[in-house]
């Protein structure tokens, strides 16, 4: 099967020195559900930047659909930019506007001159964006202002422009980091249901590591900007987290039943 | 016993010992020299200041008394020209109004160019920035009276003048008002393929939309206040009618044309206080 994805010896420095990415090599096909694990600062935000080009790479090449990502400029990029949706840690709505108004954001990309600019929306949109809400279960919010929203529910919200793009990956920034236990499971069902259901690839940035393994078809353990580990979750053994965040299995709060027997036993 | 004695040498260090009980310090330890540098700074300025203008303070203090004077007859309100007064009232609001509406476009538009995070190119930011500091600079009435030259005497001089320095205020505020978007919400929608322009219309302005109001509402303040000002320059309004009727003695004709021009103000604040409760 062609890769929907592939990077190929990226690298990325910054200004100030820092080395995020190390000469990345991976590929991403139809289908998977990716997790990206890691400390903070081993370039798994700036991983998924390089992908749509928020983040300009400093060397190597990332492949999108067939396509060089860090050779296209203006249209060119903002035409590749409709393939790939993108759902932030911080939801980034624009609380002033309605739920829907927000949803429909994600067809921005399709729609050219005057009616993009005053986001007149075609009614096939809107009723799409309607459909989407209810698949969401936020049918009868559709007309509230987004600040009205609880954290959950904006990111339920912050899915939707994603998926009205309909792109081919989907990229999820911490999703859940910023959300309770129990939204945190919604999101993550959601995002597992809806890119299965229409075939879209997706990479999560995940600092649950017990999140990673429940959901993922496949793991990537970035350590200072090199890939560690590269497979499946049943491959995962303590010896490879310990790679990854560089202190021993007892240093980190993992959560999930793997871990209770080990916390009930320092209580005790 | 010990622990006391202890205990007191070490307050005792920090201040003079004396008979009294000593005062507690407050301030920091490291104390900011710049405020009585300021202070000093002012003192001597006010004293040249007061030098150079030679001011006759026995004339002054004579004349105080005139003051009174001239409010108790300003408080005999003379309601023989309301129309006049009426007509120019309503002639002040509106080129107050149209300048307010025109700016406001023209704020938005210059505001998105001059903002840094709408089109992300640095020099029509910076270009925008400078040719509207220079705007801003000159003041109203020269602006208007630059106008009356051009225009000819009337309200459209008014219009025009107040246009050119509201829509350079605006332009200021306005493009801070988009700048302080947060990046991730411009991020958000960068990635859906959206162009600069429709990104801007799209969530940069409905965003920033309550500040806007926000800036109109003390502008259009400000205008209407100028506007009176104005009148006096030749520019039409209520200005006209106080600044005539004050130098033909008519105190009772002024007096009423400032109480309205008070009220509209007063008027034009609460409205814009209320809209604002409903935006947020």
């Amino acid at each position: 099967m062609e890769p929907i994805l592939k990077f190929d010896n990226v690298s990325k420095h910054y200004p100030n020195g820092v080395h995020a990415l190390k000469e990345v090599s991976f590929e991403l096909c139809e289908g998977e559900f990716v997790s990206v694990i890691g400390p903070s600062g081993s370039g798994k935000s700036t991983l998924l930047r390089a992908i749509n080009r928020l983040i300009p790479i400093s060397g190597g090449t990332v492949w999108l659909d067939g396509q060089a990502v860090s050779a296209l400029r203006g249209r060119n990029l903002r035409q590749l930019r409709r393939k790939v949706g993108m759902i932030f840690q911080n939801y980034n709505l624009v609380y002033s506007l309605s739920v829907l108004q927000n949803v429909l954001h994600g067809r921005l990309g399709y729609m050219n001159g005057v009616k993009g600019v005053f986001g007149l929306s075609s009614e096939d949109d809107k009723q799409e964006g309607l459909d989407l809400l209810e698949e969401l279960g936020l049918a009868d919010f559709a007309y509230n202002r987004a600040s009205d929203l609880s954290g959950g529910q904006k990111q339920r919200v912050g899915i939707a422009p994603a998926i009205m793009q309909g792109p081919k990956l989907l990229l999820c920034d911490e999703p859940i980091a910023s959300l309770d236990p129990s939204s945190a499971k919604t999101i993550m069902d959601l995002l597992r249901d809806m890119t299965q259901k229409r075939n879209i690839a997706c990479i999560v940035n995940l600092h649950q590591l017990d999140v990673a393994l429940k959901y993922s078809t496949r793991i990537i353990g970035l350590s200072k900007g090199e890939i560690v580990f590269d497979g499946r979750p049943e491959e995962m053994d303590d010896a490879t987290i310990e790679r990854i965040y560089g202190t021993s299995r007892e240093n980190l709060m993992i959560g999930g039943e793997r871990n209770d027997q080990t916390d009930s036993a320092h209580c005790a | 016993m010990n622990v006391n004695t202890m205990e007191y040498s070490a307050t005792a260090k920090a201040r003079p010992v004396s008979g009294k009980k000593p005062s507690i310090p407050v301030k920091c330890r490291q104390r900011n020299r710049f405020i009585p540098a300021f202070l000093i700074g002012v003192a001597v300025l006010s004293v040249l200041s007061l030098l150079y203008l030679e001011i006759d303070w026995l004339k002054m203090a004579s004349r105080v008394g005139d003051i009174g004077l001239v409010f108790w007859d300003l408080a005999h309100l003379d309601f023989s020209n309301m129309d006049l007064i009426a007509s120019s009232l309503v002639e002040t609001i509106s080129i107050a109004v149209l300048s307010l509406l025109y700016s406001l476009l023209l704020g938005i538009f210059f505001g998105m160019l001059a903002a840094r995070n709408v089109f992300r190119l640095p020099w029509l930011s910076v270009l925008t920035q400078s040719f509207f500091t220079f705007l801003r600079a000159v003041p109203t009435p020269v602006w208007v009276l630059l106008m009356l030259v051009c225009l000819g005497m009337g309200p459209e001089a008014g219009v025009a003048g107040l246009c050119v320095h509201t829509t350079a205020f605006f332009t200021k505020s306005f493009a801070q008002s988009f700048e302080s978007i947060p990046d991730e919400t411009i991020e958000a929608l960068e990635v859906t393929g959206a162009s600069r322009l429709s990104i801007f219309m799209n969530a940069v302005l409905p965003a920033a939309l309550s500040q806007i109001v926000a800036w109109a509402g003390m502008r259009l303040e400000t205008n209407f206040s100028e506007c009176a000002i104005l009148g006096m320059v030749g520019a039409g309004g209520i200005g006209y009618v106080i600044s005539n009727s004050l130098q033909g003695y008519d105190y009772g004709t002024a007096g009423v044309a400032i109480l309205l021009v008070f009220l509209v103000a007063y008027g034009i604040e609460r409205v814009f206080v209320r809209i604002k409760k409903k935006f947020y």
